[in-house]
């Protein structure tokens, strides 16, 4: 009986392992490369799309609301940007719980959540699935982009067992070995977010399964601080701006019938 | 002793061309004893819309943050702004979750409206403390002064009024009106919403 320690997210196996949170993370390992980068004065996280195609309505998505695709970068509150990386529909779940527990946050003490406790609440939730579950854990990777006075920028990443923990850069999804490789190489300590941000479109085009980068298999977004008001700004950037800042980066793929006409 | 009278104050709304005006009072007393001159109590929802909540102190902050909590919600999981008329409907569900144990606030909102042409739409409303709407097309008051109020503002109140004039009307009308109240009154402030700006005017009234 191979599958007797598969099937409860609540029971040891001999070795003393948990499957259910193993296949978790193995699912998440095939998900769209989620990839962060904290820089002196803000933070970079850029993600792959996975849902794509000409028949699929984006029309939502070109203008109105804050930006994004909504398939993997989450504002979730003022100060924290969210990057979540697997099942989908978990994700969406987590990020109205991570909504709410910092807009709680803000009844109680009138200030906002710190990313870190953010990151805590969130690993609670998680974790009490690991141990009192019955069903399954959340298959969702995040990666936290915040803001708070007491640390300034900050990047956490949690993953499904409740682990958390703080990262200059980070990688979550398919390819993050690759990813992460080469961040250790090219991360500099006190990085600027003009450069964070060609580091982090760099990496993403190195490690995307796809040769051509673009904004339908991109969401990018940087939280910085407001120069006059001294808060946290999160941007979320629209597909024409995402096409703009690749162009602007030499990233911009390269349209065939055009090299080929010149050809 | 009505709780309702407790601290005092007052706040009135009204509809210009284009336009909305809420101003409240600045006192917060106890009974007849004035405690502040500087009394917030009305707080800006969104660009368009403020809300004034008079009636007992420390529901005005408990409520509001309650409000602040759900319009972000709002914000954040629709991705665009609240409309008025939503808020109002928030205000009046919010109100009526506590129908047998209520806030004693009376809340008064305005804002304007997007209408689909792209140009705006004066909303004002009122409710009770459990949350009855109440939509006007000219008018609401609210608060300790509200009878005065109301009188102020069916001999004062025209149609279409211009930003500039609707601040001289809703001022003289507050302004007397919370003469008229003992437990309104110690100055004023006005907010004035059009399509471009809105304008923030504190105003001096009678000490006594």
């Amino acid at each position: 009986m191979a599958r007797r320690y598969d099937s409860r997210t609540t029971i040891f196996s001999p070795e003393g392992r948990l499957y259910q949170i193993e296949y978790a993370m193995e699912a998440i390992s095939h998900a769209g490369t989620v990839l962060g980068v904290l820089a002196k004065d803000g933070v970079v996280l850029a993600a792959e799309k996975k849902v794509t195609g000409k028949l699929l309505d984006l029309s939502s998505t070109k203008e109105g609301g804050y930006g994004g695709s909504g398939e993997k970068i989450y504002l979730l509150n003022d100060n924290v940007i969210g990057g979540v990386a697997g099942l989908t529909a978990d994700a969406n779940s987590l990020v109205n719980y991570a909504r709410t527990a910092a807009q709680r946050h803000l009844l109680t003490y009138n200030e906002d959540i710190p990313v870190e406790l953010l990151a805590q609440r969130l690993c609670n939730l998680k974790q009490g699935y690991t141990q009192f579950g019955g069903l399954r854990p959340f298959g969702v990777s995040l990666l936290y982009a915040g803001y708070d006075p007491h640390y300034q920028f900050q990047l956490y990443h949690s993953d499904p067992s409740g682990n958390y923990s703080g990262w200059k850069a980070t990688c979550i999804g398919a390819n993050n070995g690759t990813a992460q490789s080469l961040l250790k190489q090219e991360y500099k300590d006190d990085i600027e977010v003009k450069d964070a941000i060609g580091l982090v479109l760099r990496t993403m085009s190195k490690t995307m399964d796809s040769t051509t980068l673009g904004s339908e298999k991109l969401e990018f977004a940087v939280l910085t601080l407001d120069e006059t008001t001294k808060r946290p700004k999160a941007k979320i950037y629209k597909p024409s701006e995402i096409d703009a800042l690749l162009a602007s980066e030499g990233l911009m793929k390269k349209d065939e019938d055009t090299e080929m006409k010149a050809a | 002793m009505s709780i309702m009278e407790l601290n005092g104050g007052s706040v009135i709304a009204m509809v210009g061309k284009d336009c909305v005006a809420i101003a409240s009072d600045l006192r917060l007393g106890n009974q007849a004893l004035g405690l502040s001159s500087n009394f917030q109590r009305i707080f800006p929802v969104t660009d368009r819309i403020y809300v004034g909540l008079p009636g007992l102190g420390t529901d005005v902050h408990t409520l509001w943050e309650k409000f602040r909590f759900r319009v972000n919600m709002y914000t954040i999981k629709e991705e665009r702004e609240i409309e008025p008329e939503t808020f109002a409907h928030l205000v009046s569900s919010t109100l009526y979750e506590h129908r047998f144990g209520p806030y004693f606030i009376e809340p008064v909102i305005a804002g304007l409206a997007k209408t689909p042409s792209g140009g705006v739409k004066p909303f004002i409303a009122a409710t009770d403390l459990i949350g009855c709407l109440n939509f006007a097309k000219d008018f609401v008051v609210a608060g300790t002064a509200s009878s005065k109020l109301f009188g102020m503002a069916e001999g004062l109140w025209e149609p279409d009024l211009e930003p500039e004039d609707l601040f001289e009307t809703i001022s003289q009308a507050l302004m007397n009106a919370v003469d008229r109240d003992a437990y309104s009154g110690w100055g004023c402030v006005v907010h004035v919403i059009t399509k471009d700006k809105i304008v923030t005017r504190t105003l001096k009234g009678r000490m006594d």
